[in-house]
Formats: C-alpha cells, sequence, structure tokens
C-alpha cells in the first residue's frame, strides 16, 4: 500500500497546484531572459551546414526573412537540447509558416561535430528545412563567435543565447537565457510587426 | 509560484484513473511495479539513459514552462550524466540525482564542503538547501518540478509525464544509481592497471611504463602532505583532503594469442579489482581488451593502439584517437572536400592484407559510404606479390587520372617512380604518415609534387611549448626520452587522472570518472603530439583530426600543409 500513498499525496498536491488561479500565476512570471538590441558585422566565412555543403554565412544570415541564430554542440550536456527543443517547437508551432523563418544553429564544438553528427542531431530534434546547423575550423567558428559576442574559450564555459533578425532591419535581438516557446514566439512577432 | 502547463495539466487529470487502477494491482514482494529488481533496474536505466519507457515508447517532458520534449531528444543522462553526479556546464549547475545524494538532506555549501555542519562556518551552517527526498517527494520533482519544500525548481529540469509504474521503476533506478563505490576503492587507495602485451618492443614498453609509473609514484609520495593537511586543514581542507587517495598502479602483462586475453584479463580482475585501467600498449588490436572493459564496465583511459575499435556507442574505453583509421577516414574527407574534382574520377585504393592494410583501406571505404561516394576500387597485393615498376604502369595505364589510395609501407615503395613516367599517371597519390613512419623521404621526389599524406599528429614546424615541459618534466623523472610520442602521451594520461581526481572528490564511481573527464576542457597544451584533443558524453577518441599533408623535395622533405586539422 505504500506506492498507493506515494501517488495520492502526488496526486493531491498536483491537483491543488492546478487550481491556483491562472492569472495570479502569470502575474508573478517574471521576464527570465535579458533583451538588447545590438548590432554586430558578420564575418565573411564559409561553413559546411548538415549536408557537407559549403555555406556563406553572410549570405544566409541575411536572408530576406527572419533569422535566429544559436551556438550549441551536438554532445552538450545542459543547454544545447533545451535550446533545440526551443528550435523544434516553435517550428511546429509555426506550421507552414515555419519556411518563412530561417534558423541557424553554429556548432561551438567543431572537432567533433562533422555533418554526419550534425545530420543525426537535427533529426533527433524532428527537424523541418529551414533549420541548418553549421560547423567549420576552429579559426572560422571562432571569429562567428567572436563577431556575436559570444565567445568562450572553451565549449563547456557557453552560456544560452538566441540572435533574433528581421528583413528590412541590420539590428538582431540578443536574448539571454533559455525561454519557452511562447516567450520566443512574443519576440517573433513583435519583431515582425516592426 | 509554479506554471503548470496545459499537457501536465491533462497528466494530471489522468492520475485519479492511474491510481485507481494500480490500488487494484495485488501486492506482489520484491518485484518493483511487477517487475524483478534487475529488470527494473534495466527499464529505469533504459528510461534514464535513452528516454524510452518501458512499453518502448518515448518519454514526454515539457522545459522552460512550455517546450514538449520526447525522451529521444533529451533525457536525464544530458545533464545528471551516466553516473548521475551531475554536471556544471556555462550557466547551469546540475545537481547530483544518485541514490546516496538524493535520499539525504542537501546541505548548504554541499559539493564545495562535505564536512559536518557543525564544522562549518556560520554562512554555510545555516538550514540545509533542501531535505532529503522521500520516494513521494521525488516523484513530485520529477512530474511537477518542485523540491521536498515545495519550491519550484530550475524551469530547465524536465516536468516528465510518468505514469505511476514507470514512475516506480525511475525512483527505484535512481535510488540505486550510483549508491555504492565502484570496485578498487578503499579508504586509503584507488587501484589502477595499466596493460602491456609481451610483443610490445621492450624499449616502447618501457617508454610508456616509465613515466606512468613515475606519475603513480609522485601523486603517492605524499609530498604535499595531504593526509596531514586532511587532519589539521579545518572543514574547507578536510573536504578536499579527506577525498585524497593514494593511487597504485599494476601492470597487467598479457601473453600468447589475443584470444586468450580475455581469460588472463579475468584472472588478474579477480585476483585484485582495479577502479580502472590508465594507459597501456599493444602493437596488436585493442579488441579483446576493450571488450574486456565493456563487460566490466571498467573505465580504460588512453592506452598506445593504432588499433582501437572504431564504436559510436560503447562507453568504457577512451582512445587518443582512432589510430590507424583516422587517416583513412582524414583521405576520404579530403576528397570530399575537393570542390574541382569531378564526381566521376575513378579512385583506387593499393594495399596489403595485414592489419594495417585492412584497417585503411577499411576505414576509406566506410567514409566514402557515409559520405555517400563512390566506393573505390580495391586492389589488394596478394603476400608474394611485389609492386614493381611493371605494376605501377599497368595501374596507371588502366585508370587513366586516376585517384590513387596507396596504404603500403616504405618497402612497397620502391617502383613507384614509375607512376610519373606514365602517360596516364594518377591525378593524385595519397598515403598513410604511420605507415611511412619516419621514412617521408622513401616517397620519391618524382611523385611528390601530386603526392598527399595523412599526417595525424602536430606538424613539426609547430614546435609548441609543451614539448619542452614535457621534456623537462621527463629530464626530472631520470626518464631518457626514448620514444617521446609514447612518453609525452602517457605524461597526458597523468595530467587527466590529477584532473578527474579533482573534479571527482569523494565520488569515487567509474562512471563519474568518466564523466568528469568528458566534461574536461578541450587541451592544447598538455598534449604534445596533437595539436587538440577534446571531449564530452560519448565521445570516445579525443584526437579528432588529421592533416593532409605534402612534401618537398629533397632528402630531408618538410611538409606543406594542404587542409585543416580537423576535415569536415
Amino acid at each position: 500500500m505504500r506506492r498507493s500513498r506515494i501517488f495520492l499525496s502526488v496526486f493531491c498536491l498536483l491537483s491543488f497546484l492546478s487550481l491556483l488561479p491562472l492569472s495570479s500565476v502569470q502575474a508573478e512570471t517574471k521576464q527570465r531572459y535579458k533583451r538588447t538590441v545590438e548590432q554586430y558585422a558578420i564575418p565573411d566565412v564559409v561553413l559546411i551546414n548538415q549536408d557537407g555543403a559549403k555555406v556563406k554565412l553572410k549570405k544566409l544570415l541575411q536572408l530576406d526573412k527572419p533569422v535566429m541564430l544559436d551556438f550549441i554542440y551536438g554532445t552538450c550536456t545542459t543547454i544545447c537540447p533545451v535550446l533545440s527543443a526551443g528550435y523544434s517547437n516553435l517550428q511546429k508551432k509555426l506550421g507552414p509558416a515555419a519556411q518563412n523563418v530561417q534558423l541557424v544553429s553554429i556548432s561551438i564544438d567543431p572537432e567533433h561535430d562533422t555533418p554526419e553528427v550534425m545530420r543525426e542531431y537535427l533529426k533527433r530534434y524532428r527537424a523541418k528545412p529551414g533549420w541548418d546547423f553549421l560547423t567549420g575550423t576552429r579559426e572560422d567558428i571562432d571569429r562567428v563567435m567572436r563577431a556575436f559576442d559570444a565567445y568562450v574559450p572553451n565549449k563547456m564555459a557557453h552560456y544560452p543565447l538566441t540572435l533574433l533578425r528581421f528583413p528590412g532591419n541590420d539590428a538582431w535581438v540578443r536574448i539571454y537565457g533559455l525561454i519557452g516557446t511562447g516567450e520566443l514566439m512574443e519576440e517573433y512577432q513583435k519583431g515582425l510587426s516592426k | 509560484m509554479i506554471r503548470i502547463p496545459a499537457s501536465l495539466q491533462r497528466c494530471i487529470m489522468l492520475l485519479p484513473v492511474v491510481i485507481a487502477l494500480w490500488t487494484t494491482a495485488a501486492e506482489a514482494g520484491d518485484l518493483i511495479a511487477g517487475f524483478s529488481r534487475d529488470e527494473a533496474l534495466r527499464l529505469g536505466e533504459r528510461m534514464y539513459r535513452e528516454g524510452i519507457l518501458p512499453s518502448g515508447e518515448p518519454m514526454q517532458a515539457v522545459v522552460e514552462g512550455d517546450i514538449p520534449v520526447e525522451g529521444t531528444m533529451f533525457t536525464c543522462v544530458s545533464c545528471h550524466l551516466r553516473s548521475g553526479l551531475g554536471s556544471n556546464e556555462g550557466t547551469v549547475f546540475t545537481p547530483p540525482t544518485n541514490g546516496a545524494a538524493l535520499y539525504k538532506p542537501l546541505p548548504r555549501g554541499q559539493g564545495v564542503i562535505g564536512a559536518p555542519k557543525e564544522q562549518l562556518p556560520k554562512e554555510y551552517s545555516g538550514g540545509d538547501i533542501r531535505p532529503a527526498y522521500t520516494d513521494t517527494s521525488l516523484a513530485m520533482a520529477l512530474l511537477a518540478g518542485v523540491d521536498p519544500e515545495g519550491r519550484k525548481l530550475n524551469d530547465i529540469m524536465p516536468r516528465y509525464m510518468l505514469s505511476e509504474r514507470d514512475m516506480e521503476i525511475m525512483v527505484f533506478y535512481l535510488k540505486n544509481l550510483s549508491a555504492e563505490f565502484s570496485p578498487g576503492v578503499t579508504d586509503t587507495t584507488l587501484r589502477f592497471a595499466t596493460v602491456i602485451t609481451d610483443e610490445v618492443p621492450q624499449k616502447d614498453r618501457e617508454a610508456m611504463l616509465a613515466p606512468l609509473t613515475a606519475y603513480f609514484r609522485d601523486r603517492t609520495s605524499q609530498s604535499r602532505h595531504q593526509e596531514k593537511r586532511a587532519k589539521h586543514g579545518g572543514p574547507f581542507l578536510e573536504e578536499m583532503y579527506s577525498s585524497y587517495r593514494k593511487i597504485a598502479l599494476s601492470t597487467w602483462e598479457l601473453k600468447g594469442a589475443p584470444e586468450t586475453w580475455q581469460s588472463q584479463l579475468e584472472a588478474y580482475y579477480k585476483k585484485e579489482p582495479v577502479f580502472a585501467l590508465a594507459g597501456g600498449i599493444t602493437t596488436l588490436g585493442w579488441d579483446p581488451i576493450h571488450r574486456f572493459c565493456e563487460q566490466q564496465k571498467i573505465p580504460c583511459i588512453f592506452p598506445i593502439t593504432d588499433y582501437p575499435v572504431i564504436t559510436e556507442t560503447d562507453w568504457y574505453t577512451l582512445y587518443f584517437s582512432k589510430g590507424l583509421y583516422q587517416e583513412g577516414e582524414a583521405v576520404a574527407r579530403y576528397l570530399r572536400s575537393l570542390a574541382d574534382l569531378p564526381a566521376d574520377v575513378p579512385v583506387i585504393q593499393v594495399f596489403r592484407n595485414t592489419r594495417e592494410g585492412m584497417v585503411l583501406s577499411r576505414a576509406f571505404r566506410e567514409t566514402r559510404r557515409k559520405l555517400g561516394l563512390p566506393l573505390p576500387e580495391d586492389r589488394a597485393l596478394s603476400p608474394g606479390e611485389t609492386a614493381t615498376t611493371e605494376f605501377w604502369s599497368k595501374l596507371a595505364d588502366t585508370y587513366p587520372a586516376a585517384i590513387l589510395v596507396v596504404w603500403l609501407s616504405p618497402k612497397d615503395l620502391d617502383t613507384i617512380a614509375a607512376l610519373a613516367k606514365s602517360p596516364h599517371k594518377p591525378k593524385m597519390v595519397f598515403m598513410a604518415a604511420s605507415l611511412l613512419d619516419t621514412a617521408l623521404s622513401a616517397v620519391p621526389e618524382r611523385i611528390r609534387p601530386f603526392t598527399y599524406i595523412a599526417y595525424p599528429y602536430r606538424l613539426p614546424r609547430d614546435k609548441h611549448r609543451s614539448r619542452l615541459v614535457i621534456e623537462n618534466w621527463l629530464r626530472i623523472k631520470k626518464i631518457p626520452v626514448t620514444n617521446f610520442a609514447i612518453q609525452s602521451r602517457m605524461y597526458f594520461v597523468g595530467w587527466m587522472i590529477s584532473e578527474a581526481l579533482m573534479m571527482m572528490q569523494s565520488d569515487f564511481y567509474r562512471d563519474y570518472f568518466l564523466d568528469v573527464i568528458d566534461m574536461a576542457n578541450d587541451q592544447t597544451y598538455s598534449i604534445a603530439v596533437y595539436p587538440r584533443v577534446s571531449f564530452g558524453p560519448g565521445q570516445r577518441y579525443a584526437a579528432k583530426g588529421c592533416y593532409i599533408v605534402q612534401l618537398t623535395s629533397g632528402p630531408t622533405p618538410e611538409l606543406i600543409q594542404k587542409s585543416d586539422w580537423v576535415i569536415h
């Protein structure tokens, strides 16, 4: 009967929590990330995508559609899985409109993240077309990280960062911190409406 | 305030049904959710490591408030790591979730200071960070993301939608995860072994053993008075130094055929269990030792071998590189990177059916297949066959302007210059530096303009200061430099053991030993042979690159770098 008691306790507590007024919950929800608007000079580098194709970064990031950029690596233990689940869910939420947004993930572990590793990674996160994972030489990756003020000397010291750019605007919205899909959608809609 | 996502609320709505069904189930003695203990542990491990429920379906969870996640994307092991001891990456500290830590209070300063609370300074001796989990509160943490005091856990912690049966299995698994120290650990000593096979030349055996022995001897010499510090150092130092263990190194010598190694290893292990294997050397394949370590779940770090096991799933052996395989792989990748190479250019690989020839040709072939490129045509020399002038001329005539991949050693290259004379000479010739050994001059001058070599080491021109540091260290230890490539790698083994033990503190679990190495920073300073070694969960080949070089003319050719260290 011990198991019954455990689950009854869990059930009662969860039921109580679920009955809390939604408004009071939302009222106390703080913005969990830091948002700034920045200007970056995109370096003129050629990276490699998950299909082994060469990609001119500048061209990709200056497409005439919204672009989101993050820095991740395939065997990351904490931040990257959440960022990537966020990308995945965003594509899902956008539905057919997902093709109107270019998602870009840049590897900060280029030694390990080969096109095959990246392709497998995207498959795991059910990535749809429009989400590219890029790798390159250590030097080029370092240049890109520095250009976006995201440089870390070692991948274990990295931090959650999502950058958004919208057509007709060279400024980037810089989001420091992990955010939910609702918050990311808000930022996306806000950027589109400007 | 806790945000309950809609998906989780739906899960909560179903709980009464689940509980009703569950309460009708008969009590089943020692069974866990109806499974034997071993089966429950296996199922729990699958949830923890692979995110797969006992039903075979992926686990479902929510992170960051509203992001649904399937267990196959990421699961417990992604952050809490295989040992359950947690990780500390970037801005996120993931606390331990192993049985030994969950079911006792988490004192303030835990992980930094493990001394008794009464001995701690005031700022650390206040209340605990959290009380001990119970089965119920642990289930709450997994379902709703709240700790035993009802405080919300970080949103990065997934809220898992688990049925009561699956929850019981998961709780049981966590309770048993890293619950007891691994074999090979006593109150005073951490025991390692190094494996040497009997065909290894004496000088190479010494080159491997001398630096490793010196490292173990020094660390255990008490020159830093660790035991004294632990006794008199106060709470902060006590934690640091009470985790101190002497480290001991046994030498396991394997004799005879590789088929007999497994039983020899088992006999050694039965006589004297070890925590991990360190270093080691063979000129043959490492396979039997690799398999033994997988079976016994013994970490084996950085053996010297040209023939590691190439696997993407095995866990316990961490190699310096893929050995010869890496050179075959690099040539295939380099060819793929050449934009102006016609897709239909014939690719021929010439090799002998020796161990090295087989590994290199397999690596090249497998990588071509993986990259979606046409497979090469194989030309294997039979045992008595000599690569004569006619052989090379005929090869060039049969495959005009081909890519020729030559996995042969210098003794088979006497006549290869005939290629240069052919009107159909190859477009490019590739070779492996490991087969040429130090005899780069064995590559005839006439074919050097179109010959490329896979070179899996730091370039000679890149005289790194780490070489001086290691040479000085060897001199201080009175070890003559006889084979720097081997000796410097054993210096690195000592370096990594020190790093790992410092990170582990008192958590002497084998899986954690590998977890902390996986979390190590990339190394460029402590390793002299490679430009860079890097780590990560599941990454089992630390040096991941291989240059493609050409040779200058002259009797002592220099290397001309033609590729980056890592070729994508």
